[in-house]
């Protein structure tokens, strides 16, 4: 079909925001491209108003996705009909890109800076895959029906109709052979005759989610590595997680550890508007590291928008809806998919320049009044679908303004997810990592690693043993009785041996289940034992003494032990000491 | 229709002007003011906003003296930055015009000021450490080559002495000083510093007083990143000493206040972080080339301010300046695990061991303001905490190599408790505890 150009000129240009006179007819959130000293700028529809000065006329105002500097007025605008949209098909994982898609790699051939009108191909348009087809000729179809496959490394990558096109006719299909993406495999026809040549790729808007087939609750808990989550807060393919904290509380390496452990078919990483450095490490040095299910590289598994603090803003918002497209078109061809996106403040925050540019009455802290929806529909794309066995977990980090939990985001992010790790600046200030303060998160999973019970009694004593902990500082440690004192000591081991975990040391770095389920035993033995000390001669003062010093060598055995795969001989004699120590059998005779 | 020179200024604002209409000048690009009877060139300035209505200027020197009868002259380019070796050892203001009284240079280019952004795939993961001889750096926060890390202080606080014996220490081929809202006596404290250390030669200084133009000290930073990275380009380590950006911060609010932009945090503008993180992102390890570093100072009351909190997001740690003495509780370096794994065996753990007893300690240090540390390991603690602020968090003390400052730490391990109470491996205890 042969499209009409459609154009307007520049009317106003504010920043990133502009305004432009058009004659004919503009659609809400189409794409447009702006020509600027010859280079083409793109930007999406935002709104479309009558125009007071010329009533032939409607004037568009638009967010571009690049730096105007050099824009005039009466610069051409073309329209280009389509939605933003991301290109989805087999190449996707392994890819770098920026907020829209753009190849990094092949951009920085262009030039090692990122340039206003600088583009790249989103998928490799060389590389050849070998296509088995699996429908026939006569087929009746439609959108998301699976046409044949390709094999993405070792992901059999699944050729679909594309979402857009209704009932259809498979009228003609390749055999088996390798093509590039630009080449067509199949051609439908559609109930209005309309003839479609089909690729191993297509264009997805990126705001209307690719449909479930049989949506279903999250019920199958995520291995994430990390102790204290996979014990207490853990998550399940298809959930949602909101993980808040202040700078410096450890957000990025925790997203960092996910990224290495988490147990998951495929893992995408929406750097948005966060440090470059932490994106570059990510896929630079993770490249050689590999992934823990199949032993291959890492960034065999992964794909990074690379949307940095110093790009554009308007692209931020563009590039979390780009990741959950492409997480949700692998959750349809049945992979467990966990999106990593970091962080959704500075999504809402460029939500929040775009409405201040436009003028739109302020909400709490100048946010659009209509962000916690926005919020809510955005975890919403997260999902687990029964059908296709494939999930879409969404952990999101929250930067909070001034680490204050009570700010619209965190609030709205809070209603929004079923998890919510909340990292803590005193945790953080001790250097107690992961920092998720073990009093403050929530979990909605149906499944766990260890019983509801075992977990519930970890939870009381850590409560029991902080509310001691406070006493001690605001009484002193006299005033507190001997099996209280003890209390404390069985929570603060459980604390510094059990929930903090070294992200840099390679064993401590990533617990897996059946590890989690021996330290759970040791931690519910710990609880349950009563401790009896020959504890003659003494009084309260000197047996609180003797008590830390026991616990101080009990830690240090433990932090130990922690540091030995299950198969190194030091690990033996380690747990045998600790075994020791909690059944007192030195102690009961 | 396109007018090179326009007659008539509808506005004359704060550090803002307006005509009606617009006289196709190009977003960003610069005009040129002019006195309208004698023609003499009174101020640059830049269009920031354009409609076929009217079009919005920032003037850098300032709006005192225009009138609706001043001139303006089109320039159909964008604010650029000269570049030349000869500025090494010269001092400029925020728009890059020589400041020193010293001969005009003559440039062998100009540089684009729009600060694109690095491709990712450029920048090299930082893997080399720049030794200060400060212990709390060294050991507990390594510095690391072209991280961006500011020093968070009180107004009152010594940061400019710290940010000068940080910049003396650290081995770098050029060193651009951007200084933004600077009382004279800092400005002249940094002369003499780098003069004194023979570094003078090697740094070019871009400063903006306290009191003059707001835009040429909004400028500044671009200017001074525009030439650090054309240095990196080729082949140059670059360390940029940024202070105070809370003075810019400020300045950027109150321009957005005259163009009436709504406020989103005591009274910043919503881009705020963007902003900052614009010009903080310059600092880059290139391949292929040289690296930028940038070690900024902000000023604060409270670490919750926009300023500091936005700041905490973008750089990659801080080093927070209380009472005179770098704070472990607070400061932090991001990328220290790039480069302690590869120094002694022991750096790593002798760090978080010392950090986790430091913790236990401001709790022993609470309680016993309210009587309640009077058990024997309070004791310990609170002898602990007096040797620790004294010896590892004093900044200004004689330079300590690593080696020497490990060693530190171990003696006052050693003056204050039993080995199991330091939750340290018994493989390190056996090797360093009685050293």
């Amino acid at each position: 079909m042969m499209k009409n150009k459609r154009t307007g000129t520049l009317i106003s240009i504010q920043d990133s925001l502009v305004k432009a006179r058009f004659y004919g007819d503009v659609i809400m959130g189409e794409t447009a491209e702006i020509t600027v000293d010859g280079k083409k700028l793109q930007a999406e529809v935002l709104q479309i108003t009558t125009d007071p000065k010329n009533e032939d006329a409607g004037i568009a105002e638009m967010q571009v996705f690049e730096d105007l500097t050099g824009a005039k007025i009466g610069d051409t605008v073309e329209f280009k009909q389509d939605a933003l949209s991301v290109l989805l098909g087999p190449g996707l994982l392994t890819s770098i890109w920026d907020g829209l898609q753009n190849s990094l790699y092949p951009l920085s051939e262009q030039d090692s800076y990122l340039k206003p009108g600088l583009k790249a191909p989103a998928l490799d348009e060389e590389k050849l895959w070998e296509f088995t087809p699996t429908a026939e000729i006569g087929d009746a179809l439609k959108g998301g029906d699976i046409i044949g496959w390709v094999m993405e490394g070792r992901f059999e990558h699944k050729i679909l109709v594309p979402f857009t096109i209704g009932t259809c006719i498979l009228e003609s299909i390749i055999d088996k052979q390798s093509l590039t993406i630009k080449e067509v495999v199949a051609v439908v026809k559609d109930e209005q005759g309309i003839r479609h040549e089909l690729k191993l790729v297509f264009r997805q808007a990126v705001k209307s989610p690719i449909p479930f087939k049989d949506r279903s609750i999250p019920n199958k808990t995520i291995s994430t590595g990390v102790r204290v989550i996979d014990l207490l807060a853990p998550v399940s393919y298809g959930g949602t997680v909101g993980n808040p904290g202040p700078f410096g509380a450890g957000k990025t390496v925790m997203q960092h550890s996910l990224c290495k452990y988490a147990l998951a078919d495929i893992i995408i990483m929406a750097a948005c508007g966060e440090r470059a450095g932490e994106a570059v490490e990510v896929f630079k040095d993770f490249a050689e590291l590999s992934d823990p299910s199949t032993g291959e590289s890492l960034m065999n598994r992964m794909c990074i928008f690379g949307n940095t603090s110093s790009m554009p803003v308007a692209a931020r918002e563009a590039s979390v809806f780009i990741a959950l497209t492409v997480g949700e078109y692998y959750r349809y061809q049945g992979y467990n998919v966990i999106l990593l996106a970091d962080s959704t403040s500075r999504w809402a925050q460029a939500l929040r320049e775009r409405s201040g540019r436009q003028g739109d009455i302020p909400g709490p802290e100048a946010f659009p009044m209509d962000i916690p929806d926005q919020i809510k529909g955005m975890y919403q794309r997260a999902g687990a679908d029964s059908a296709t066995g494939g999930s879409l977990t969404f952990i999101g980090t929250v930067s909070p303004a001034g680490g204050n939990f009570q700010e619209p985001v965190t609030q709205a992010t809070m209603d929004a997810t079923g998890g919510f790790w909340g990292l803590s600046q005193d945790r953080a200030d001790a250097k107690k990592y992961p920092a998720i303060d073990p009093l403050v998160y929530t979990t909605s999973v149906y499944d766990s690693f260890i019983s509801w019970e075992d977990r519930e009694k970890i939870l009381q004593i850590l409560n029991e043993a902080n509310g001691i902990d406070q006493t001690i500082s605001t009484i002193g440690l006299k005033k507190v009785p001997v099996e209280k004192y003890e209390l404390y000591q069985k929570g603060q081991t459980i604390d510094f041996c059990v929930l903090q975990q070294d992200a840099f040391h390679e064993l401590d770095a990533c617990t897996r289940p059946e590890r989690l389920q021996i330290i759970n035993q040791t931690v519910q033995k710990l609880i349950d034992q009563p401790m009896h000390y020959s504890t003659e001669g003494m009084d309260d003062e000197e047996v609180k003494e003797m008590i830390k010093s026991k616990f101080d060598n009990l830690r240090q055995w433990w932090k130990e032990w922690n540091t030995y795969a299950q198969d190194e001989e030091q690990i033996e004699t380690l747990a045998i000491k600790i075994d020791q120590f909690i059944l007192q059998e030195e102690y009961a005779s | 229709m396109i007018r090179k020179e326009i007659n008539k200024i509808s506005e004359v604002g704060k550090a803002l002007i307006s005509v009606e209409g617009n006289p196709g000048v190009a977003l960003n690009h610069v005009v040129e003011l002019l006195h309208a009877d004698s023609n003499q060139s009174l101020s640059f300035a830049k269009a920031i906003n354009i409609s076929e209505d009217s079009t919005r200027f920032q003037v850098f020197n300032g709006t005192q003296g225009l009138s609706t009868r001043t001139k303006i002259r089109i320039h159909e380019r964008p604010l650029t930055a000269g570049f030349s070796k000869n500025m090494l050892g010269r001092s400029f203001d925020g728009i890059g015009e020589v400041k020193d009284g010293g001969p005009e240079i003559i440039y062998e280019k100009q540089l684009s000021t729009r600060l694109d952004t690095l491709n990712p795939t450029v920048r090299l993961v930082p893997k080399q450490a720049l030794w200060t001889g400060i212990p709390m750096i060294d050991v507990f926060n390594t510095l690391v080559k072209s991280q961006k890390i500011p020093i968070f202080a009180g107004p009152t606080e010594p940061y400019n002495k710290l940010l000068s014996q940080i910049a003396q220490g650290a081995k770098a081929d050029v060193i651009i000083f951007a200084g933004i809202g600077l009382k004279f006596d800092e400005y002249q404290y940094f002369k003499d510093e780098l003069s004194k250390s023979g570094n003078m030669d090697k740094t070019i200084m871009f400063s903006h007083l306290a009191g003059e133009s707001q835009i040429k000290g909004l400028m500044l930073p671009d200017v001074a990143l525009s030439v650090s990275r054309e240095f990196a380009d080729n082949g140059k380590d670059v360390l940029v000493l940024l202070t105070d950006m809370t003075n810019w911060s400020n300045i950027l609010r109150n321009v957005a206040n005259y163009q009436d932009m709504i406020p989103s945090l005591q009274g910043y503008p919503g881009s705020l972080y963007s902003e900052l993180a614009k010009r903080y992102e310059v600092a880059a390890d290139i391949e292929g080339a040289g690296s930028i570093t940038i070690i900024g100072a902000t000023t604060l009351e409270s670490l919750e301010d926009p300023v500091p909190d936005n700041t905490g997001y973008i750089t990659e740690g801080q080093f927070f300046l209380e009472n005179g003495k770098l704070k472990l509780a607070r400061s932090l370096s991001r990328l220290k695990q790039q480069v302690n794994g590869d120094t002694r065996n022991d750096h790593r753990a002798i760090m978080t061991a010392m950090a986790s007893l430091l913790a236990e300690a401001e709790k022993a240090y609470e309680a016993a303001e309210v009587g309640a540390a009077n058990d024997p390991f309070s004791q310990k603690l609170l002898g602990y905490r007096k040797d620790f602020i004294e010896k590892v968090e004093e900044p200004f003390g004689k330079p300590v190599q690593l080696e020497e400052a490990l060693d530190l730490c171990w003696d006052i391990l050693r003056d204050h408790f039993d080995p199991a109470e330091t939750g340290l491996s018994t493989k390190l205890i056996d090797q360093y505890w009685n050293k």
